[in-house]
């Protein structure tokens, strides 16, 4: 092969001629991605178009009953802009998705690197632990973290009461925001723990435990260690995760809206249940999809950063 | 965690689906089976009558099947607006006399000729009304009913109470007496059970003190909520559920339902429907044993020797614009209005859709405080868009801010009545 190229002449090494070996070559990757691609298309890319397509209409009950929207070009979009309750449910989203990712992370990193300590039987029982909180549907979760905290009969409660922490009985942990967007958080970070623990116990034990000890020679104390070694070596596995976090705590709804009985109040809403209700409960499905759209277009922006940094990593290694 | 968003998403793939095949269906030449959508009031109250309407409605179509689907207030809109988005909606569906402008208004309904219907002359005028648009009739009253008080006879009575109280204040006394008997050992123990989210019940104390929740004025709508009269029910409605209650303040009156609350001992008194006196009863889930102890009462004004006017409640049946077996649908709604039907359903605590059966519960004890109750009523403010506010949780949130005390009265009456001249202006 080597020998045939170099007789080619300069010209034609070049410019390759496009026989017929080599158009089916190149398309060749290309086909094998045609079924995912339409796969894709058909169940991501069209309901999307759609669901941009709605946004630009005003589509309510009458609509509904019609089948066929009235365009409206920008109308709902200037409405939603101009809507201060809408800025507010963007803002307790971010807020709400930092602090669940924040907690998340921490918190799972923490468990890693103690798992990355224990001994056998503790770690397989910790590790079935994780797997079992993993294994939980969402809304049978969702159940048991409501009667735990239920208001007259709650084992949350009744615990508090008898620790002496405070007088509990009767606690509406609902009545408050905080307190309530808190429980969920605990929900949401207690289910969020094992994916990143599981990955990040395994990404520990691809630091090599040499660098670690030379470290610990030249005098580095534990904290130093984790931060000089390990933090880096983990950093592309943490980057990724975080951002698979955004992703998910930025669109969280069953929580909330089982925990809630279905019936959120408006200082819980946040943009996923703000988007439902607008289009489910009061019929404005066009309001509904303009926030929609503008909330696939925030995750967008936290995916790019995902994306980039996938890439850049590939370019390191 | 994006079941919903994907859900929302598929939604709209559903909607365009709907939208190429609705205008190629075809009509099928005999349908073998209708779907009916009742609330779960049936199913808890009175199956028997829907079970003896379907029958009756089999003599008449032997080989179409009834499947009649049991649904609940939270979120039977919502399915039945996805039902007109897939072109799939149920036959016959009932709605609370609250919703049914929006959708008459859209077009939703099938428009329908009254004097078909049984006692279509007597029907009662409140539910009528809710079923006509435009001078039109889209849907039939089903039942109406009025809450009242369904007390424990045996604790009123170990606590000094006598006979039944006469306006607010000695209603806010007598439960003070309770609370004082019961309610320092158990701590669970409500002279009142009253959640923060029941909404019918609070606005009552709004309209007794010729309060309302919005008017319309020069062609738009505007929220009272924060008129004088109204903050001073609100008050009232605080300082009351306050000292008799120790109900969660965020939820409501059916989770859990308060009935079946009521029948493990820890209740004094709830303020429900007349079907949620025998769901009480219930063997399975409620404790038949009190049913020599419990007792109604409407529920008093603050002026003595008057009622408070409660929220005149009911249902309307109708058949949705896209049923294909309108026929049979109207033959069922038939069956399940008869004279029969309406005497079964009025028996077990409501107001028949009918005059002619106003006296059918005359000598039931049970049941006449109910009765009574109906008679000074109060109702939502007739705006094609009311139904949003309920939707929407409006008044629900303020309630709750009112009741945990998040809010002042007045500053929570002002955040809902922006909100309610939004919605209905919109």
């Amino acid at each position: 092969m080597a020998v045939a190229e170099t007789e080619l002449p300069l010209a034609s090494r070049r410019r390759p001629r496009l026989s017929r070996h080599r158009v089916v070559g190149a398309a060749a990757p290309y086909a094998l991605l045609v079924p995912t691609a339409a796969v894709i298309v058909a169940v991501l890319g069209y309901p999307l178009y759609l669901l941009i397509r709605l946004s630009f209409q005003k589509y309510g009950l009458f609509e509904l009953v019609r089948h066929k929207g009235k365009s409206i070009g920008f109308g709902n979009y200037t409405t939603i802009f101009h809507d201060a309750q809408f800025w507010h449910v963007v803002a307790r989203t971010v807020v709400f998705t930092a602090v669940n990712v924040g907690l998340t992370m921490i918190l799972g990193t923490g468990i890693a690197l103690l798992i990355a300590r224990l001994g056998r039987f503790m770690r397989t029982l910790l590790t079935v632990g994780l797997v079992l909180v993993w294994a939980t549907p969402v809304v049978v979760a969702v159940n048991i973290w409501r009667w735990m905290v239920d208001y007259e009969f709650g084992v949350a409660n009744w615990t508090l009461t008898k620790l002496h922490v405070g007088d509990f009985q009767h606690h509406d942990w609902f009545v408050s925001n905080w307190s309530g967007l808190g429980v969920i958080t605990a929900v949401i970070v207690w289910g969020a723990i094992p994916f990143v623990t599981i990955t990040l116990y395994a990404g520990l034990a691809q630091v090599p435990q040499e660098l670690v000890e030379a470290a610990q020679i030249d005098g580095a104390r534990a904290w130093n260690v984790f931060r000089e070694v390990t933090l880096p070596l983990l950093k592309p596995l943490l980057i990724i995760l975080t951002s698979l976090s955004i992703i998910w705590d930025f669109q969280v709804f069953n929580q909330v809206w089982i925990m809630l009985g279905e019936r959120p109040s408006q200082d819980y809403y946040l943009m996923s249940i703000y988007a439902f209700v607008q289009s489910f409960r009061i019929n404005e499905y066009g309001l509904g999809s303009a926030i929609a759209v503008v909330m696939v277009a925030l995750m967008m922006v936290a995916t790019v950063v995902y994306v980039r940094q996938m890439v850049k990593t590939g370019e390191v290694r | 965690m994006k079941a919903r968003v994907i859900a929302a998403v598929l939604f709209a793939a559903v909607l365009a689906a709907a939208a190429s095949t609705a205008s190629g269906s075809v009509r099928s030449a005999k349908a073998d089976s209708i779907t009916v959508w009742l609330m779960g009031d049936a199913q808890s109250g009175w199956p028997t009558v829907v079970a003896d309407a379907t029958a009756a409605f089999k003599a008449k179509h032997p080989g179409v099947d009834v499947k009649v689907q049991y649904q609940t207030w939270g979120d039977h809109l919502t399915k039945f607006d996805a039902t007109i988005a897939g072109g799939d909606t149920p036959d016959v569906i009932e709605f609370g006399n609250s919703e049914t402008t929006k959708y008459m208004a859209n077009g939703a309904l099938r428009q329908l000729t009254a004097s078909n219907f049984p006692n279509s002359k007597t029907w009662l005028a409140g539910l009528r009304s809710s079923c006509t648009y435009n001078g039109r009739t889209f849907c039939v009253p089903y039942y109406a009913g009025a809450r009242a008080i369904v007390y424990r006879k045996d604790q009123y009575k170990a606590a000094g109470i006598r006979g039944t109280p006469r306006s607010v204040a000695q209603f806010l006394s007598d439960g003070k007496k309770l609370m004082k008997k019961y309610g320092k050992k158990d701590r669970n123990y409500s002279a009142w059970y009253f959640p923060g989210k029941n909404w019918y019940a609070s606005m009552a104390f709004v309209y007794d003190y010729n309060g309302q929740i919005a008017v319309r004025k020069n062609g738009k709508w505007v929220g009272t909520l924060e008129s004088k009269n109204a903050i001073k029910g609100l008050t009232v409605a605080k300082n009351v559920v306050g000292a008799l209650s120790r109900a969660s303040k965020t939820t409501d009156e059916a989770h859990p339902q308060q009935a079946i609350v009521f029948s493990k001992g820890h209740v004094g008194a709830f303020i429900g429907n007349g079907w949620e006196w025998p769901y009480a009863l219930n063997k399975d889930l409620g404790n038949p044993a009190l049913a020599p102890v419990m007792g109604a009462y409407p529920m008093p004004s603050h002026v003595r020797g008057r009622l408070m006017p409660e929220f005149l409640g009911g249902s309307d049946l109708a058949i949705p614009a896209q049923s294909k077996n309108v026929t049979l649908a109207a033959d069922w709604i038939k069956a399940f209005t008869s004279t029969s039907a309406e005497t079964g359903i009025a028996k077990v605590g409501n107001i028949p859709n009918t005059t002619i059966l106003a006296n059918v519960n005359k000598d039931n004890p049970q049941i006449a405080p109910f009765a009574r109750a109906a008679a000074a009523s109060w109702f939502v403010p007739t705006a094609p868009n009311w139904v949003n506010v309920e939707n929407g949780d409006v008044l629900q949130n303020m309630l709750v801010q009112i009741y945990s005390g998040k809010k002042s009265v007045l500053a929570a009456a002002k955040s809902a009545d922006k909100q309610i001249n939004k919605i209905l202006n919109g």
